[in-house]
């Protein structure tokens, strides 16, 4: 009628209308974008489509073998392709359903056994079961699904910590299961070698590339399958039982039955990961299903952001690739070490000029401690920086490394000198302006001394302090992980 | 029956190892529902305090000191030191994600785990340290009617552990930190509404936590004589458990849930067999956990909608 | 703030982008031991690496820090010796097969790497024994002591020690000719090297008519008074084929608290002067106690000061690391020195005389010509005393 007020159309403003919920119809353009750059390749990205952006990711992991790589470089893709898809499939119970699943690497454990029992001479000696892939795969996916069922049956009764709890010792009960109980079956310390590697339809996969590609098509299968569930009702359903389980029953949502399947996939994904692994080290142990391994797999999921399958692959591969790839050796782990301080000063110095006075002051200040210091004793600087390289070169005479009477590195001092820039650290995140940016001198150069006596000395022990270092950094600064949401936990 | 004793007594000793180090944990559970995985390596941390303080007065077989003044020393050094530890941690690794979902601190938690027990190994070596107590305080004090063999240290072991939960469930129903302890851990945004320092009481609670557990080193330092930088790891393990087992947040609990799992190893390795030992005591917690889903003494939680 | 995190989110990248492009050509080590400045080894021209393969962090990191330590002084012993220039690049495998693998491709990978000592496990050197045969590089291990190793199925594998047919065996025989008992425990902590040697054990004692309660218990854990409370009066002997000297010396003294007496026969790992010294113990060890050779007396105040505490897993890494140093120097004098010409040399060994006291010779297998077996018996004092040797 003339006297109604005019209704805006649905291209103007998705306004109230019969048969659509304005809320969720508006649901498109309440995002909001990061301003300027970000924004517009975020937005870019996102019309693209998913599957188009997944065989985008497909073809340039496709294109990573043919870079002429070495057999060391394929197998740190190998095991980060690996670890990406144990991240990939522990996201689906912690990550989408809430659930604290710390039995996962008993799944994975699993299914490398049973594809080693299915595949070498350990059965039914002399000559053993010799399975072809095709067949012993699913079916081993198969019993995965059910072991993963019966170890989601306790949370009908239990939730939260204490289902973590449960599936904590179902987790460790595998290891001590496969290292104790029978062992000239499942061949306990000793484990299980001569696996076949992937056969089937008479071909074999033998080489480090293969398995690569190998992985990479599971990796990409899986993310397809379950991106498919997560745009299900069953996605939904997961989600729904992570903020609220009461809620969501009373929304109809099964959810014991939610949960349940939470768990069979996780261990379904977890078993397929498995089999190549076995298939890939042609031998298994007890000790590679530890609980240490599975702090990894977490360390990866969360760090790259639970909730999210890309954030669940990125922090797969990084984990992996920083870990074993970068910092065992000792060069690029020097690379690392004062590339993240650079970095850090670059993002939290600011304006530029300050930057460079801090900078040269470092130097400066470098260079006047070592003349001070060399003109008091001669054996407190003779011995020199103990990286290779350029590095070596450049810090010869700017660092302070002190050799005792028999020629070596006094441990003592770089213990010491670690233990005072600890307190360094800790002093200067306590002050404020020109105090903080003062203390930041003596601090980097102690840094750099620390790390050119005593921690390049030890790559080993030090691989595993940085990757401490930076999970404490890293979640701190960023909480939800690299590509995770931000959210708020009604507890 | 000498079995049956002696088994006793081992898997009380060891329960109270465990419920000492479960009693600083579930603190620090309870109140911040923070799943603390560097919690055993400051059990680590103390028990090498205690080595420290016997290489500094002399060494085990040269001790400069009387014995009462040694341990004294050593308890309130482990205690102190790791408390203070703890709180630095607390301030510097936790606090920043107090807001965040439960799992962001769990990995802060491991990377704190990582860098104490690396940087400990990067200090010390990784040769176990040996107390060595048995120089110092003989086999021959103790208890030792007809077939009963007790060595003097588990019985301090046990009576400490006792004293100590005693004290703690002292301070947290009688005291007013107890009370706004109690206060942050059931709703923290109300506490702090009340006028209650959550920061400080927070801190406090991790003090006291991460004291329980520096002595507890101490202690499995004096029992069991080897001191080595991963030795945290499992005690780590061990702690969630009981606490877990116990029921959250209850202090009882997890002194019981340590003190079963204590008794049920000994029992267990005593009467069938050490093979299986560890596969039947996590058959016995699931069957404790399936039968008492929050627990031995927890509370049984309200589902808020 | 944002735009800067993007800035440095990409420097890292690059960062990264650019280690690993250059890891390829050059993957030197920084944990040389040179401690001088700029390297003042006398002659440049034998320039070479090698890898060490140990649990260096890890549960057993107490078993890999000592193998380090006498790696490397045998590094800086024999480039002082020989003039060579012979970094030592470290190879972290916490014992466990799969990190193994790992770190063998990452040496493989390197091209300056031309042999390798360790890995220290014997499931270890299963799970790498083809990836070095098909690289055609040498290993050396000083611990790895399963008897199939040398089999066949591993060509490029060499071990200076004894295997454990040899001493399964004849410490099972000593106990039951020397010592008599009507029942013992034997204890496995879980890993290869302890099972392996029990398998080989129980069955000989089963024979004797002896009666075995068989235990296990893990390395992790330190206390062991329950399983002391089980042993009756008849058990006089307990069998310990463990890794761990401290876990065997607080067994002892759980034995001392409960007052049974009962003697402690171990192996190996229970080698350490310094950490186990429960009087009346017996120990056998592939390895000699080098602190009673005389002619190895600067060693082992060298070792003395690197490691204090060292037992039996050191010295057989040092005569490793020596063969390879040795081999090294070797095919220097005809060129550059490659891993074929390398692992020949190493074939060709045949030192007069050794750190273990005895020359080192390689058969066919791979295997220590003459690799003796040592009993030990450490007296009241906590002394050790040479019993026998074979």
């Amino acid at each position: 009628m003339a006297l109604d007020p005019p209704q805006p159309s649905l291209a103007e403003q998705p306004g109230p209308s019969i048969g659509v919920d304005e809320w969720v119809a508006r649901q498109a353009t309440r995002r909001e974008y990061p301003p300027g750059l970000r924004g517009e390749l975020q937005r870019r990205l996102e019309r693209v489509g998913w599957w188009p952006r997944l065989a985008i990711a497909a073809a340039l992991g496709a294109l990573i073998p043919q870079l002429g790589l070495t057999q060391f470089q394929l197998q740190i893709g190998i095991n980060a392709l690996i670890l990406a898809t144990l991240a990939v499939g522990l996201n689906v119970a912690v990550g989408w359903a809430g659930l604290l699943d710390l039995g996962y690497i008993a799944f994975y454990g699993f299914g490398a056994y049973g594809f080693a029992l299915l595949s070498s001479n350990q059965l039914d000696q002399p000559h053993g079961i010799h399975l072809p892939a095709y067949a012993s795969i699913p079916a081993i996916m198969v019993a995965a699904a059910i072991l993963g069922l019966l170890v989601g049956l306790p949370s009908r009764r239990l939730i939260g910590d204490y289902l973590a709890i449960v599936t904590l010792f179902f987790g460790e009960a595998f290891a001590t299961f496969v290292n104790v109980v029978a062992p000239s079956k499942l061949g306990g310390a000793n484990g299980i070698f001569a696996i076949d590697p992937i056969r089937g339809f008479g071909s074999a996969i033998t080489s480090n590339q293969g398995y690569f590609y190998l992985m990479l098509i599971l990796l990409v299968a899986t993310i397809a399958v379950l991106h498919l569930l997560d745009t299900s009702r069953t996605g939904r359903a997961w989600r729904a039982v992570r903020e609220d389980p009461l809620a969501a029953s009373m929304m109809t949502v099964p959810v014991n039955r939610v949960k349940l399947m939470a768990f069979a996939f996780g261990a379904m994904v977890a078993a397929m990961t498995g089999t190549v692994f076995a298939a890939q080290q042609t031998s298994v142990f007890p000790t590679d299903f530890d609980t240490s391994f599975l702090i990894l797999i977490y360390a990866a999921l969360i760090l790259g952001g639970a909730g999210s399958i890309a954030g669940a692959v990125l922090g797969g591969l990084l984990v992996e690739i920083v870990l074993d790839g970068v910092l065992r050796s000792p060069t690029q782990a020097g690379y690392v070490f004062y590339g993240l301080i650079l970095l850090t000063m670059v993002v939290r110095l600011r304006p530029w000029r300050r930057l460079a006075g801090v900078l040269a002051a470092i130097v400066a200040f470098g260079f006047a401690v070592h003349a001070i210091v060399s003109a008091i004793s001669a054996s407190a600087v003779a011995g020199g920086p103990q990286s290779s390289g350029w590095i070596h070169s450049a810090l010869k005479d700017w660092v302070v490394v002190p050799l005792n009477h028999a020629g070596n590195i006094p441990a003592g001092y770089g213990n010491v000198g670690f233990a005072v820039l600890i307190c360094l650290l800790i002093a200067l995140t306590r002050l404020r302006d020109w105090w903080r940016t003062a203390l930041l001198v003596p601090t980097v150069y102690l840094a750099a001394c620390v790390w050119e006596s005593r921690l390049i000395v030890e790559p080993s022990i030090t691989r595993l302090i940085l990757l401490g270092a930076i999970l404490i950094v890293v979640m701190n600064a960023r909480p939800q992980g690299l590509l995770g949401a931000r959210r708020v936990e009604i507890v | 029956m000498r079995l049956f004793i002696q088994e006793l007594v081992n898997g009380l000793t060891q329960g109270s190892v465990y419920a000492l180090i479960a009693l600083g944990y579930s603190m620090v559970y309870g109140i911040l529902k923070l799943l603390n995985f560097a919690h055993g390596d400051l059990y680590m941390v103390g028990a090498f305090v205690g080595y420290f303080v016997i290489q500094w007065f002399g060494g085990a077989n040269h001790l400069a000191v009387p014995v009462p003044v040694l341990l004294l020393v050593m308890f309130l050094l482990a205690g102190g030191g790791v408390g203070a530890l703890g709180v630095v941690i607390e301030r510097f690794a936790y606090r920043p994600l107090r807001n965040a979902p439960r799992i962001a601190p769990l990995i802060t938690a491991l990377g704190v785990s990582f860098f104490l027990e690396n940087t400990a190994l990067l200090f010390f070596g990784g040769s176990y340290r040996i107390y060595n107590t048995s120089s110092f305080i003989s086999f021959s004090t103790g208890i030792h009617i007809g077939v009963l063999n007790v060595d003097i240290v588990r019985i301090m072991v046990i009576v400490l552990s006792v004293a100590l939960m005693i004290a703690l469930q002292l301070i947290v129903h009688r005291t007013r930190l107890g009370r706004q302890m109690r206060a942050v851990a059931a709703d923290r945004e109300a506490a702090e509404m009340l006028g209650i320092d959550v920061d400080f009481t927070i801190a406090a609670t991790f003090f006291l936590g991460s004291a329980l557990a520096g002595i507890s080193g101490v202690m499995a330092g004096l029992v069991y004589n080897s001191v080595w930088n991963y030795m945290g790891f499992t005690a780590g393990l061990y702690a969630f458990t009981a606490a877990v087992v116990g029921g959250i947040g209850s202090i009882s609990g997890a002194v019981l849930g340590g003190l079963l799992i204590g008794l049920a190893q000994s029992f267990i390795t005593g009467y069938v067999s050490s093979l299986y030992t560890d596969l039947i005591v996590f058959g016995i917690l699931i069957a404790v956990m399936l039968v008492r889903p929050s627990g031995l003494l927890g509370r049984v939680q309200l589902q808020k909608v | 703030m944002k735009p800067r995190i993007t800035v440095a989110a990409l420097a890292l990248a690059a960062l990264i982008a650019a280690g690993c492009g250059s890891s390829s050509s050059s993957s030197s080590s920084g944990g040389s031991t040179k401690s001088a400045s700029t390297g003042s080894s006398s002659s440049k021209n034998c320039t070479a690496s090698i890898g060490i393969e140990a649990p260096i962090t890890g549960q057993v990191a107490v078993l890999g820090d000592e193998q380090l330590a006498f790696a490397k002084m045998a590094v800086a012993n024999d480039n002082k010796a020989n003039g060579t220039n012979i970094t030592l690049v470290q190879g972290d495998t916490q014992l466990t097969p799969s990190l193994a693998t790992t770190v063998t491709q990452q040496f493989i990978s390197n091209p300056k790497i031309l042999a390798v000592v360790g890995p220290a496990g014997s499931q270890e050197v299963e799970a790498v024994g083809p990836l070095f045969a098909r690289a055609g590089m040498a290993f050396v291990s000083g611990s790895a002591t399963k008897t199939t190793l040398t089999d066949g199925a591993n060509p490029t594998f060499f071990r200076v020690v004894s295997r454990d047919s040899v001493q399964g065996p004849e410490d099972a025989n000593f106990v039951i000719n020397h010592l008599h008992p009507k029942a013992l425990m034997i204890i496995d902590d879980q890993e290869a090297y302890s099972t392996g040697l029990v398998g080989v054990m129980i069955p000989i004692f089963q024979k004797a008519g002896i009666r075995v309660d068989h235990e296990s218990v893990s390395q992790k854990v330190t206390d062991f008074s329950s399983l002391v409370a089980k042993i009756t009066p008849q058990m006089t002997v307990a069998v310990l084929p463990w890794q761990v000297a401290a876990n065997a010396e607080q067994f002892g003294k759980n034995l001392q608290e409960q007052h049974k007496n009962v003697t402690i026969v171990g192996t190996d790992g229970l080698y350490s002067p310094s950490s186990f010294t429960i009087p009346g113990s017996y120990v056998s060890s592939f390895g000699p106690d080098i602190t009673a050779i005389p002619a190895d007396a600067s060693l082992v105040a060298q070792a003395k000061a690197a490691f204090p505490k060292f037992g039996t897993f050191g010295p057989p890494v040092y005569a490793a690391t020596h063969v390879i140093d040795e081999a090294i120097a070797q095919a220097c004098k005809s060129g550059t020195p490659t891993r074929s010409s390398v692992l020949a040399a190493i074939r060709a060994t045949d030192e007069p005389s050794s750190i273990l006291g005895q020359p080192i010779k390689f058969d066919s297998h791979g295997d220590l010509v003459g690799a003796k077996w040592f009993l030990f018996h450490i007296n009241s004092q906590g002394k050790y005393q040479l019993v026998t040797n074979s």
